[in-house]
């Protein structure tokens, strides 16, 4: 407990002792003696892989789990006092607030303001309580503006925050999220985790946070737990998380983490500015300049030796010229598109020129309703250009955001009957899962099907079409699975296949593709090699490029050469 | 899409209005076109709920309502003039016909249809700006005191529908999306998907509303005690959600279309015949209520408001 919790004699906000849980008909449990302690004013990051219990975890620290799943509990559970096994979720709403993964399943009414209201309605407050609450909260999360909206009107990011708004307008003691930046673009997704800490350090809610992308959010956090089958491994400060993963887990650590480690330099830093802080640092033991902008002086990297920042970007450029790529596989000449949204007609592309070529990996960026799905959709031919044309030359299979949507039969080999089936599921190596019951796969496997029903007949012998496109295929996704996807769309695409992903996660982008094509409210704002385009800004730039702040360089192993003084290269 | 019918805030007095005052308005026009057959005041009625409408912003919902109205209405025109043979005025002999029997297509039956068809338009009109007008939010939780277990049933259709909507369509891109080497989609495949996302859709849904606190007892709900002390009761007047300065306005209105309706039937108005030929009165009491009717189409007029000079 926290030395001011003590001083304030406050309870925990939450205290979990020998906590076990199984779901109903579960095979095996979903925690294993789970005992925590997170004190009033706590930001604690969760942190695991897929299925290793962190959602169960918050299920069961809102009253979720059992009194909504069922199942079987032991152990205890006591939230800001109360016991959260014998109390629901609905008397634990007044010191709990609970924001989970997806938004469009977490608002229940019309109105944004009848949103945020309902659970002061519910509890039997008074109007003018509810009136003044409501606005407080508003005001707290910059949504004032859309307290007289519909809630149908809202982008992802507006909606998790009408989310998170609901749940605080109780002023809960303690706040629980589920991966709520996972649907989130990079600048919602940080917007909304230094809201986060704002509010845990003005209202002093506590936050218990679980979440994937770790590079985001851990210099936000004062502690780290982290969880594998169903117990804790690990708890304690970030900095001691980052020593821990390194060596007992990587696929926890974050890029700037991976940089240190690779460049031989201790400790393993929390976040950008610490990161920059300890480079600095060593500049300074060799005399370098102190507090300079990053970039303005030469940083000095493992040995002390100087970066080699001086390199032109061109240096750097992704692929050369390559005649595969001088086959196309998307051509987008003017292309306009224009949908309705809000009742209003709108350009959601406006005259994109595009071309990419066969074997070329392209991660296409951009902020929410920038227009990257719907580019896909139109190349795919969902969505009818209102002016321009889109040309796909060597026939497209289009991944949406939701592989489940592809499989709608319970056996593998009905939904890819023949040889035309079989040659797709052998494109994703799925060809030994013919019998299986799409159900029973693994997420990953599950993502891979789906591409194989969308690839299906369009394969000449076993030559891929000339593009294959994903949309936003990482969201909830661990490290594992997206080393994985990965390794996939690089296969796919040395065997000839452009292959675009529209995505998000700019780690993610900065380990596949070798083009990044950004996109801002309809236009093509920048479009080059990854290197370049994922080091040249802030929000749609790796950690690595944060930190190292040096052209060409996003990667933890080129982060580490150019500390080395061996180039990016 | 959005659906022209769905609720959009605007600040009009329509929408200000408490939900019981709104119904009070809307339901008189509504009950006008089930109490008249008179084609001028139901056609009065019709150009007053679209009048209220397009005052209240709602003119895409007003629009939509004809449109489905009249689609609803051409079938009822057409079988009234298949299935009934009365009438003095016979436009078509098309011979017998297997159940019918000898069908005469007669003026009057197309009258006659054509009155039930418009009454269908004029209701279709009102519940139109109903539900572009009136938050369903408010509506909830008016009836919640009254009946909780099926406010609750509301609350998780009127959101599940727009979210059920959204997988459909989603559903409908994959099932376009497939390669032709992949096995079709198929309807009954894709509607078994539909209603498993739905159920865990709605498994989410219900989650979200435990945490919001649907589920606390009643005895936990001031709300509830209040009302059991009488509907009226000082400490809650407005049962019906918060109160607006248009509320008198809305009651009066609605008040004086109902009060002139009665009168007006009392005083013989509403003389229409389909048979044996068409007779449409045009007494004073009828012009008069239809005059009332599209007047009453005005209430929702928001006066601008005057400029100041500093």
């Amino acid at each position: 407990m926290s030395e001011l919790a003590i001083r304030r004699g406050a309870a925990p906000a939450l205290e979990i002792a020998g906590l076990g849980y199984a779901y109903p008909r579960a095979a095996a449990s979903a925690l294993r003696d789970v005992s925590v302690e997170i004190s009033p004013g706590e930001f604690v990051l969760l942190a695991g892989r897929s299925a290793s219990g962190k959602s169960t975890l918050l299920k069961a620290a809102c009253g979720l789990a059992p009194h909504f799943h069922g199942g079987e509990i032991e152990g205890a559970v006591t939230v800001a006092g109360r016991d959260a096994i014998e109390s629901g979720p609905g008397e634990l709403a007044a010191a709990v607030g609970y924001v989970a993964q997806d938004p469009e399943t977490q608002v229940v009414s019309t109105t944004v303001a009848a949103e945020i209201e309902l659970p002061l309605e519910m509890r039997g407050d008074a109007d003018s309580d509810r009136a003044r609450a409501v606005e407080e909260v508003a005001l707290a999360l910059a949504i004032p503006h859309l307290l007289g909206r519909t809630v149908d009107t809202l982008s992802g990011g507006e909606l998790q925050r009408v989310a998170l708004a609901a749940a605080l307008v109780t002023r809960p003691s303690l706040v629980l999220l589920d991966e709520p930046t996972s649907q989130l673009d990079p600048v919602a997704g940080d917007e909304l985790i230094w809201l986060l800490r704002r509010l845990n350090e003005e209202w002093g809610v506590a936050v218990l946070l679980a979440e994937h992308r770790l590079e985001r959010c851990l210099a936000a956090a004062d502690r780290v737990i982290a969880m594998d089958a169903g117990r804790i491994t690990f708890d304690g400060p970030p900095g001691d998380f980052l020593a821990w993963s390194h060596v007992s887990d990587t696929a926890l650590t974050t890029p700037a983490a991976r940089l240190f480690s690779l460049a031989g330099i201790e400790p393993l830093p929390v976040g950008v500015r610490q990161a920059r802080s300890l480079l600095e640092s060593r500049g300074r033991g060799e005399g370098e300049g102190v507090g300079s902008p990053p970039g303005a002086h030469p940083l000095r990297g493992g040995g002390g030796r100087p970066l080699a920042s001086t390199r032109k970007v061109a240096e750097f450029a992704g692929r050369g010229p390559d005649p595969l790529s001088a086959t196309a596989s998307l051509i987008a000449s003017d292309l306009w598109v224009e949908m309705v949204r809000n009742d209003e007609p709108r350009d959601v592309l406006r005259g994109i020129d595009l071309r990419l070529g066969r074997g070329e990996r392209v991660a296409l960026m951009g902020r929410n309703g920038a227009g990257k799905s719907t580019l896909l959709k139109t190349a795919a031919g969902l969505i009818e250009p209102v002016r321009g044309k889109v040309e796909v030359p060597g026939g497209m299979a289009l991944l949406t955001q939701n592989p489940g949507d592809y499989l709608v039969r319970e056996r593998v080999g009905d939904e890819l009957p023949g040889e035309a089936g079989a040659a797709a599921l052998r494109a994703v190596g799925l060809e030994h899962a013919a019998d299986a019951d799409p159900r029973d796969l693994s997420g990953g496997e599950r993502q891979r099907l789906a591409l194989a029903i969308a690839l299906a007949g369009q394969m000449e012998g076993e030559r891929l079409p000339g593009l294959v496109a994903l949309d936003e295929p990482t969201r909830g996704m661990d490290r594992g699975r997206k080393d994985e996807l990965v390794e996939l769309i690089g296969d796919l695409a040395a065997r000839g296949a452009g292959v675009v992903v529209a995505t998000h996660d700019v780690e993610f982008a900065s380990a596949f593709a070798d083009r990044v094509v950004l996109l801002g409210d309809g236009v093509v704002i920048a479009d080059g090699p990854a290197r370049e385009v994922l080091s040249g800004g802030w929000y749609f730039a790796t950690e690595v490029a944060r930190v190292l702040d040096l052209p060409g360089v996003v990667t933890p192993e080129q982060g580490a050469a150019a500390l080395r003084g061996e180039g990016p290269g | 899409m959005r659906s022209p019918f769905a609720y959009t805030p605007r600040p009009g007095p329509l929408q200000a209005a408490s939900p019981g005052a709104a119904v009070a308005y809307l339901g008189a026009l509504t009950a006008v076109a089930f109490l008249f057959s008179n084609p001028l005041v139901l056609a009065a009625a019709g150009i007053g709920a679209g009048l209220a409408g397009r005052l209240a912003g709602a003119w895409s919902a007003v629009r939509a309502a004809i449109r489905l109205g009249l689609a609803i209405a051409l079938p009822i025109v057409i079988v009234n003039a298949l299935v009934v043979n009365r009438g003095q005025t016979v436009l078509a002999r098309l011979g017998d016909w297997p159940l019918l029997g000898q069908v005469d297509v007669t003026a009057e039956a197309l009258a006659d249809g054509a009155v039930f068809g418009l009454r269908a338009v004029v209701v279709m009109i009102a519940f139109a700006v109903y539900s572009a007008c009136v938050d369903p939010d408010r509506v909830l939780r008016a009836l919640r005191p009254f009946a909780g277990r099926s406010a609750l049933t509301a609350t998780l259709v009127s959101r599940l529908v727009p979210v059920a909507a959204a997988d459909a369509g989603r559903l409908r891109d994959a099932a376009r999306l497939r390669g032709p080497g992949a096995a079709e989609a198929g309807r009954a495949p894709l509607a078994r998907r539909l209603l498993a996302g739905s159920l865990d859709r709605a498994v989410d849904v219900a989650a979200t509303l435990e945490l919001r606190g649907y589920s606390l007892e009643p005895r936990r709900r001031p709300h509830r005690r209040r009302l059991a002390e009488g509907l009226w009761g000082r400490e809650d007047p407005k049962p019906f959600g918060r109160a607006s300065r248009f509320d008198l306005r809305f009651y009066l209105a609605g008040a004086v279309v109902l009060g002139a309706a009665i009168a007006a039937k009392a005083l013989g108005a509403d003389d229409f015949g389909a048979y044996p030929t068409i007779a449409v009165g045009f007494d004073p009491a009828t012009l008069a209520l239809s005059a009332l009717l599209v007047l009453s189409g005005l209430t929702p007029l928001r006066r601008r408001p005057r400029r100041r000079r500093v």
